[in-house]
């Protein structure tokens, strides 16, 4: 008597455990997807989204600063500098800090005037791992250029 | 609601004329917490929590606006570079992603 109860609680515990593990892959499924950050938007929809479908060159005029390794990727400088002209009517309209990694690919978004008298933005920002970081430069008319370096990240830093 | 956050600008060189060409340095002590990172204590995940605009004016007049992502650094820092006109005041407006506001302002005084 003793020993049949024993194996049939033993049968119904493992049937429990066989219904409980899928349920418990499944959960954890949805927690990863359930990292996506509020905002997320990949590379090449947030160049879109910035230029409109315009052509974007390269250009020596961008010079962007970033580490080549990144021993901590929560905090990377990034710092860029253009070598353009700042009057009234020429001038350096927008500086976009983009990564091509992350989650959400925006940074900064920085709209200068022309009472800057140059075209230079430094931040700090996270890399979640291994990849470019991009600086897409808007001109006041209208054209883009932009410059690109990768960076090694040793240690993520983004969560 | 609104907290009083730790913030500062500094200006660079500290001692500048008119019509130099000055660096702005912006840093203010923020999480900027990217919804994705776990509470260690609570193993809760922390909810979003970042600066997203920041307004840089001179006596009123704004020369650059930041749009800003949780892809910044924790405690944040921004640089720009200015060009002196005159004696006045420089503030920094900025909001976050929960609706906190908060400003500072320095004056500039340049010499000679």
């Amino acid at each position: 008597m003793e020993r049949r109860k024993f194996i049939q609680s033993m049968f119904s515990a493992s049937a429990v455990a066989v219904v409980a593990t899928p349920m418990g892959a499944f959960a954890k499924e949805e927690k990863k997807a359930s990292k996506k950050g509020p905002n997320d938007m990949s590379f090449d929809d947030a160049v879109k989204a910035i230029t409109d479908g315009k052509e974007v060159k390269d250009s020596d005029k961008v010079k962007l600063s970033v580490p080549e390794i990144a021993e901590n990727g929560a905090v990377v400088p990034v710092k860029v500098n253009v070598d353009h002209p700042m009057e009234e009517k020429n001038y350096v309209k927008a500086i976009h800090v983009l990564n091509t990694a992350n989650g959400n690919a925006r940074c900064a978004d920085i709209m200068l005037t022309s009472a800057n008298a140059e075209g230079y933005f430094a931040t700090r920002i996270k890399l979640s791992k291994t990849q470019e970081v991009v600086a897409l430069v808007e001109l006041s008319d209208g054209s883009f250029i932009k410059s690109a370096k990768s960076v090694k990240v040793t240690i993520g830093g983004c969560g | 609601m609104a907290e009083k956050r730790k913030s500062m600008i500094k200006i660079k060189p500290k001692k500048y004329k008119v019509g130099d060409i000055v660096k702005v340095d912006f840093i203010v002590i923020h999480p900027m917490d990217t919804g994705m990172k776990k509470d260690k204590k609570t193993g809760e995940i922390k909810p979003a929590h970042y600066i997203d605009s920041i307004k840089f004016s001179f006596d009123g007049k704004p020369f650059t606006t930041m749009k800003v992502w949780e892809s910044v650094s924790t405690n944040p820092y921004f640089s720009v570079k200015y060009k002196v006109t005159g004696k006045g005041k420089i503030t920094v407006d900025y909001t976050d992603n929960q609706g906190e506001k908060n400003s500072k302002s320095k004056k500039l005084k340049p010499k000679g």
